[in-house]
């Protein structure tokens, strides 16, 4: 069997929906688990802790007393930047422009991939990021006792001084690429899988699929009323302040979508569509 | 005064001698450089068995999920050099016994492979073996990349570290991705 147009058509997203989000943290421990994260004697010591996802608590007011007090939880990980091509150049995402290494990279599939054996631990990635997805490895992973021998197999552990992040779990992508090889189906397009964190998920709340498939679940999901994206109120400009304010500024075009329908929460997150 | 010289130097010399000595017999230690000699293997006979007959994949075959079984086991051999076959014969497609395998058991695997990957490089043999240009003829072959292994007559390395550039050198002349992400995670 020989397939003619080997190229990759398709354009991994993801939708979180906040309002089925019960801040659970599964997809952070799988994630965790998935990625072969250290372990620290002190892990709410944020500049040394590793993690590719993070939840972020949002509440609407510090003093708020008790019938007003709300409270969500954002997944955050890397946001898979497309960034925008303004002055005719290429379409970067923040991260992979500043890079001086070529350590970080688009992949044909729209996910950004950051390789830790070539990075030199500059650390202008992690500055550039507007989402501070990026971790940096202060200190050489360790484990304990027999954890090592547990380890994914496919993920490699990164090495002190070098920047890590969320990639999808593309490894899965790959594992998924050769079963399908081995199964005798060829077409690149037919590979589909599920990251770690989504297929955790107990509510569901995480969806994974295809932006450029018109008929998938996460393409109908993006285009509904609930999605908006950490893109500071830029998206619900009207389109020709969108494009003025695209041009003047970093804008970093992410894949990752979050639903919410709460009023709060927008307005603490400063989306102000439907509000 | 040259001989004063010469004896001078004669300390250091010999240290730097024996300190060599040490570090390259530890060297060949840790990479195991010794471990084809435990088993002698010709891989030049065996690719002229009318039972393998040239085909790589009889012994490196692959698991069901497309993985790369690498370095056969002792079971492997002894399924064809069964463990109570006959010692001699004239035929040479007739496997005989071979009393070495007798210290093994079947899970073992005495050899050690010169081809390795960095624990990052997410790599299939499967994938690359499979793909093909339209005519059928197949892009790689194990040769590509691995040498001559099958003219070879013993366990010695043959080919030389593989850089990445090889990699990405057939992946541009065959108009393959070359994207970071396709082989490393």
């Amino acid at each position: 069997m020989i397939v003619k147009d080997s190229k990759m058509k398709r354009k991994w997203g993801m939708a979180i929906d906040l309002d089925k989000c019960t801040g659970c943290g599964a997809c952070s421990l799988a994630c965790n688990q998935e990625n072969n994260m250290p372990i620290f004697e002190d892990d709410s010591d944020v500049p040394k802790r590793v993690a590719f996802l993070e939840l972020m608590k949002v509440t609407n007011d510090r003093d708020a007393k008790f019938p007003d007090v709300k409270t969500a939880y954002l997944p955050k990980m890397c946001q898979q930047c497309e960034g925008n091509d303004t002055h005719g150049h290429k379409a970067d995402p923040p991260c992979v422009s500043v890079c001086p290494a070529v350590a970080t990279d688009v992949g044909d599939d729209g996910v950004v991939s950051q390789i830790w054996s070539r990075c030199i631990g500059c650390r202008y990635c992690q500055t550039a990021c507007p989402y501070e997805a990026r971790v940096f490895n202060w200190w050489k992973p360790e484990y304990e006792g027999t954890f090592k021998e547990g380890l994914n197999p496919e993920v490699s552990v990164a090495s002190r001084g070098t920047i890590v992040k969320c990639t999808f779990c593309s490894h899965i992508w790959k594992r998924e690429r050769d079963k399908a090889v081995a199964k005798g189906i060829l077409d690149i397009n037919a590979v589909t899988y599920t990251p770690a964190c989504a297929a955790a998920c107990p509510t569901g709340a995480i969806v994974f699929g295809d932006l450029n498939d018109p008929n998938s679940e996460i393409s109908k999901l993006a285009k509904s009323d609930r999605a908006v994206r950490l893109v500071n109120a830029i998206d619900d400009q009207p389109e020709d302040k969108k494009k003025a304010l695209m041009e003047k500024k970093q804008y970093p075009n992410p894949k990752v979508y979050y639903l919410t329908s709460q009023k709060w929460l927008r307005d603490m997150m400063r989306f102000k569509k439907n509000s | 005064m040259r001989r004063s010289l010469l004896l001078f130097f004669t300390p250091f010399i010999l240290f730097t001698w024996i300190f060599l000595g040490i570090s390259s017999k530890g060297c060949a230690d840790f990479m195991q450089a010794d471990a084809a000699k435990k088993l002698p293997f010709n891989h030049k006979s065996h690719m002229q068995l009318a039972a393998i007959n040239g085909n790589c994949e009889v012994c490196h075959g692959y698991e069901e999920n497309g993985r790369f079984l690498g370095i056969p086991t002792v079971g492997q051999c002894t399924s064809c050099h069964a463990r109570d076959g006959v010692l001699n014969s004239n035929d040479p497609n007739v496997p005989r016994r071979k009393p070495m395998f007798d210290s093994y058991k079947d899970t073992d695997k005495p050899w050690t492979s010169w081809a390795k990957q960095p624990d990052l490089v997410y790599f299939s043999h499967k994938v690359v073996m499979t793909a093909q240009f339209e005519d059928g003829r197949k892009k790689a072959r194990c040769g590509s990349c691995h040498g001559d292994k099958a003219n070879s007559i013993n366990g010695d390395m043959i080919k030389g570290k593989m850089l990445m550039g090889q990699c990405m050198d057939c992946h541009t002349a065959l108009h393959i991705s070359n994207k970071c992400a396709v082989c490393h995670d």
